[in-house]
């Protein structure tokens, strides 16, 4: 019989539901690096030297993380940068 | 083509040329999806989770419908207010309608690369001036509608 009642298991769970998940963002050949930059900035609130570090890791690497928290705040943030047309991704950030 | 930043903060462009204001008369309609692709990469999955890519379907997608919609929208109208003057079009993009034609600039763009297939390779290629197939007018109008939003971004970043 199942211990779903057991205290290692319902920690376990908690711990995926409060696990945190990243936002990547992925290269397109057609968003300028600019505008990709003043999104950053408008939606994720970055200064302006962060939002151009990751647009440019996004345009040489292909991809950046740009947020790390709470499933519902990260799906919150890619329907912004949805939005504004940017290639926006969640997906589980590994656990440490 | 003049352009300036007007009283407003807004940008006014002056002394428009026919045929470039003609393009900007396109602008709304090649944002318009008419291939898969273009569908695509309006509304991408947000993950692989199937579950949360149909909620994301019934859910987000209208509401990001609506927002581009509203876009060129305005675009639209601002410029049903352009005004002409000795054979070329003067218009004024309040600040306020900046975003709209942020938008609608990069719904453009982006449905005229997917539709044609553009790569990187060609969006870098020189254009002649000549333009003589449709490819080279193609790649011509992405151009201009990517330096009206490079100006566009100056003026809303600062």
């Amino acid at each position: 019989m199942p211990l779903l009642d057991s205290p290692e298991i319902a920690a376990r769970e908690y711990a995926l539901l409060d696990a945190p998940w990243n936002v990547v963002v992925h290269n397109d050949p057609v968003n300028l690096m600019s505008y990709v930059s003043l999104i950053f900035r408008r939606v994720l609130g970055f200064s302006r030297e962060k939002a151009e570090a990751h647009m440019l890791e996004v345009h040489l690497k292909g991809r950046s993380i740009v947020w790390t928290g709470p499933r519902e705040k990260a799906e919150f943030f890619v329907q912004q940068l949805h939005g504004h047309l940017l290639l926006a991704t969640i997906e589980r950030a590994p656990q440490t | 083509m003049k352009l300036k930043e007007s009283d407003d903060g807004g940008i006014l462009l002056e002394e428009i040329p026919p045929f470039l204001f003609h393009l900007l008369g396109e602008i709304s309609s090649r944002a318009e999806i008419k291939h898969p692709r273009v569908d695509a990469r309006f509304f991408p999955d947000p993950s692989e989770d199937s579950e949360l890519i149909e909620d994301w379907k019934s859910l987000v997608q209208p509401e990001l419908q609506a927002i581009f919609q509203s876009a060129r929208e305005t675009v639209r109208a601002d410029l049903r207010g352009a005004s002409e003057r000795d054979g070329s079009m003067s218009l004024q993009i309040p600040k306020p309608h900046g975003d709209a034609w942020l938008s609608a600039l990069n719904q453009a763009r982006l449905a005229m690369v997917e539709e044609a297939g553009f790569g990187e390779k060609d969006m870098a290629a020189e254009v002649p001036d000549d333009l003589r197939t449709p490819r080279d007018a193609a790649l011509f109008q992405l151009g201009f509608y990517g330096f009206l939003q490079e100006c566009l971004v100056r003026m809303q970043g600062d």
